[in-house]
């Protein structure tokens, strides 16, 4: 760390709103001597601090690389607007909050691809760090620039800004790729060994070629490369690596909180929900496992709520025993256990009374659609009886308000669809007013929040075309028409938001110089609504000469190879063709645990998944 | 129940956490050292814990006060040493001590301050007492009711001032403190600051001492 840069930063903090973010030497934060290590990483989260510092993957890396002698793995967010002013006034690049060093000196710069609208704030980051934003522009001066998470099952948008892109769990194969790193060091000759890694995209080593419509003719590996990249899982979660400590940060971040992973997949098949599919086989920790690190992470925490999380945490086998040996000693202590994902149709008895033991935050459904036809076109198999008797259950205890999460925009939907969501949030209301324990003088508030459908990769709907701007616009413009009382309080999403998180789902490498345009109108941060602005990505698509249609609101056919389609995620195309078919028919199919639907991730683990 | 407090330094970085995120910090401390910490009754039990008198944000402070309570006696040092276990860098439990005093009878804060003032810390010295020494330094002041009007001159007091080098400005300065009035030390210095175009950046608050009357509050 050089004074002059430590004098600049200083100065900066004084300047700014939440200074804490950038300051590092929180609890459990790792400091190692620099001399004494041989790999740098820079673990980067495109968004502010506070965001950054709830994402349990980062947590989960950051342990397992510092848990090497000779790596030490350090944290990088995307500061603030008025911070990146003061950094670019004072000439301050950007820097990790342990060392304080610059981002350009490290061995890797890792981001974590989490959600469409944080890519410009990636090139932000690589930006302020003095990195050049295209893999092609940087040479043997500059930090070897990977990726992971969730959205690399389709990177191709920013795959040209990427050295490298890890599929799937990332426990083993960034010890892999830091192995490989011991050995050889030269750029071009790193990348091509880490090709061979099971796992491991270097998108240079693929040459795509379009047809004149615009789709994807073939992609072609060079090199040795891998026709296919296969993503890699953790074959026994109960054994992988758990952090026995998390960061305790001095400001209050999203969620302020021990996580405890409880399990890997889902069950469950909802077919608009990538998480579903991307994440598969299913696999699960014991009660055994998860009660002792839960015990580790609070007590060398402190924090006062740990939650249990995962994509459906009730679908956890042995959730009962779970929560009896852990409810005995959070009662104790004083800790709030929290079960964020539940789904109510799993609610035995036996559960029902052990959540009651837990703290409540409040009453929360999602039914997705609004009429049991659109639940079976999405699988969501959650059943209008059930949300009745919740909520009956809720408001004879004392609860005045519900959530409810709904989704517009799905495939095949009609306006009774729409009116069917009001129309169910209405029989809330009555409910509440038919029942003789109703509070006097306490109305009740069912809150309706709805988001636009927005198709992913690797699902059913992978094919389906977008709703645009307009159609969303008049479907939400249509709920608000329909509701007739003030009890019910309707919430939307930014439907251009929706539209550009389109465009990237299922967008190809001529994305590439769109964010690096947006970017240089000045747009960064864009998860913050404030700081997002259709009218920067109108242009820039303009500019390149791409249709926003041709992406986001097109029908896509079974045959057309997809920009991702050299990418494996384990489900199967054949299996999401199938699905899809169902899907239109109106036909449900049953959790994995009921029934096997074949989608070929289970090859993965080599076997079947129960 | 045995009323506990305890006294602390926050040095460096740390400075920039602000009074809610110290008290959320000291409960994790809390409940990391195993102390057997006193919770309210009540429907939603929480830890008990108050700030004799909370620090600025970007302050650091040698003397930090915290009153909590426990539900059996514990020898001091005990306390000190489990606590001071669970400090993150920058925090530095010293002392702990059934309280002596209430915290309405704190009067007085000592800071030590320094400021940048390029190339001229002879001149800036003369120009901070002269600005002392005037009759009346009236400012305006934020308060819970608005903006009200105080005159500095009877409630701060420089108690040393002189050059360090040729860039920095070293004072000690005495301000009134409590529930009643609490002055900060932003307010003179802002004002020398500004009249006289030095950078209010360029300052670094230390609080050095917590005064009841004469005498240290403890």
């Amino acid at each position: 760390m050089n004074e002059a840069l430590e004098k600049k930063i200083e100065r900066a903090l004084r300047r700014v709103q939440k200074p804490a973010r950038y300051i590092g030497s929180e609890l459990h934060s790792v400091i190692k001597d620099p001399a004494q290590v041989a790999i740098r990483i820079a673990f980067c989260f495109p968004d502010l601090y506070e965001v950054g510092m709830s994402h349990l993957g980062m947590k989960i890396l950051y342990s397992l690389y510092n848990a090497q002698p000779d790596i030490w793995c350090e944290r990088a967010f995307m500061p603030d607007t008025d911070m990146v002013e003061q950094m670019k006034g004072l000439d301050i690049p950007l820097f990790a909050l342990e060392s304080r060093d610059p981002l350009l000196g490290f061995d890797f710069v890792a981001f974590t691809l989490q959600y469409e609208m944080s890519y410009t704030t990636i090139l932000a980051m690589l930006d302020l760090g003095g990195i050049p934003l295209y893999a092609r522009e940087r040479d043997e001066r500059h930090p070897i620039v990977i990726a992971g998470g969730p959205c690399a099952c389709n990177p191709e948008p920013v795959a040209d800004f990427f050295d490298l892109i890890i599929l799937g769990e990332g426990e083993e194969v960034n010890l892999e790729l830091c192995a490989l790193y011991r050995e050889v060091q030269e750029r071009r000759e790193y990348l091509r060994r880490a090709s061979q890694i099971p796992g491991v995209y270097v998108p240079s080593l693929y040459d795509v070629e379009y047809h004149g419509d615009g789709t994807v003719r073939a992609v072609t590996p060079r090199e040795g490369a891998p026709a296919t990249v296969t993503k890699r899982i953790i074959r026994d979660v109960d054994k992988v690596f758990y952090p026995k400590e998390f960061i305790v940060p001095f400001i209050s971040t999203v969620h302020d909180r021990a996580m405890l992973e409880v399990l890997r997949g889902c069950i469950r098949g909802c077919r608009f929900c990538q998480a579903g599919f991307i994440y598969r086989p299913f696999r699960e920790k014991t009660a055994a496992t998860l009660d002792g690190d839960a015990k580790a992470l609070t007590s060398s925490t402190g924090f006062e709520e740990i939650s249990l999380t995962s994509l459906s945490t009730s679908d956890l086998g042995e959730i009962e025993p779970l929560l009896d040996s852990m409810l005995d000693w959070t009662e104790q202590e004083k800790i709030n256990l929290s079960l964020p994902s539940l789904r109510i149709d799993t609610f035995s008895p036996g559960l029902l009374e052990k959540i009651d033991r837990v703290r409540k935050s409040g009453l929360t459904f999602a039914p997705e659609a609004g009429t049991q036809r659109m639940r079976d076109v999405i699988n969501k198999n959650i059943d209008e009886e059930e949300i009745f008797s919740s909520c009956r259950t809720a408001f004879e205890g004392g609860y005045t308000s519900v959530k409810l999460y709904f989704m517009i925009g799905l495939p095949t939907e009609t306006e009774e669809d729409l009116g069917g969501i009001i129309d169910l949030s209405q029989r809330i209301v009555d409910l509440y007013y038919s029942l003789p324990t109703k509070s006097k003088g306490k109305a009740v508030n069912v809150t309706v929040s709805v988001s636009s459908f927005v198709p992913k990769p690797f699902t059913p709907f992978q094919y389906e075309p977008q709703d645009t701007t307009e159609q969303l616009i008049a479907k939400q413009r249509f709920l608000r028409e329909q509701i007739k009382t003030r009890k019910i309080t309707l919430k939307w999403h930014n439907s251009d938001v929706s539209h550009v998180e389109g465009i990237l789902a299922r967008g190809d490498r001529r994305l590439a110089p769109v964010l690096v345009d947006v970017y240089r109108q000045g747009h960064y941060l864009e998860s913050w609504e404030d700081r997002f602005g259709v009218g920067a990505w109108h242009e820039a698509m303009a500019r390149a000469g791409l249709s926003e249609a041709f992406y986001a609101n097109r029908q896509r056919g079974f045959d057309e190879l997809m920009p991702w389609d050299h990418l494996d995620y384990g489900v199967t195309r054949e299996f999401l063709q199938r699905q899809n078919e169902l899907a239109h028919a109106g036909t449900p199919t049953p959790n994995c645990r009921a029934q096997c639907a074949g989608c070929g991730a289970n090859k993965l683990i080599g076997g079947s998944c129960f | 129940m045995i009323d506990i407090r305890i006294f602390y330094k926050k040095r460096g970085r740390i400075k920039y956490i602000s009074h809610l995120d110290m008290n959320r910090l000291m409960q994790r401390a809390l409940k990391r050292s195993g102390l057997p910490v006193w919770y309210t009754q009540g429907f939603n039990p929480h830890m008990y814990l108050t700030f004799a008198l909370p620090l600025s944000l970007g302050f650091e402070s040698d003397y930090e006060i915290m009153d909590i309570r426990l539900t059996e006696e514990l020898p001091m040092e005990e306390v000190v040493a489990r606590l001071d276990a669970q400090m993150p860098p920058g925090l530095t439990v010293f002392k702990a001590a059934p309280p002596e005093m209430d915290v309405k009878e704190i009067t007085d804060c000592i800071y030590e301050i320094t400021a940048e003032v390029p190339g001229g810390a002879k001149k800036a010295k003369e120009q901070l007492e002269a600005l002392m020494a005037e009759p009346a330094l009236m400012v305006e002041k934020k308060t819970k009711r608005g903006v009200a009007t105080v005159d500095l001159r009877p409630n701060v007091e420089l108690l040393r001032c002189a050059p360090q080098g040729e860039d920095i400005l070293a004072l000690r300065l005495r301000c009134t403190s409590g529930s009643t009035l609490n002055i900060n030390p932003t307010l003179p210095i802002n004002l020398f600051c500004a009249r006289y175009g030095y950078e209010p950046e360029g300052v670094s608050y230390l609080r050095v001492q917590v005064l009841a009357g004469g005498r240290e509050f403890c």
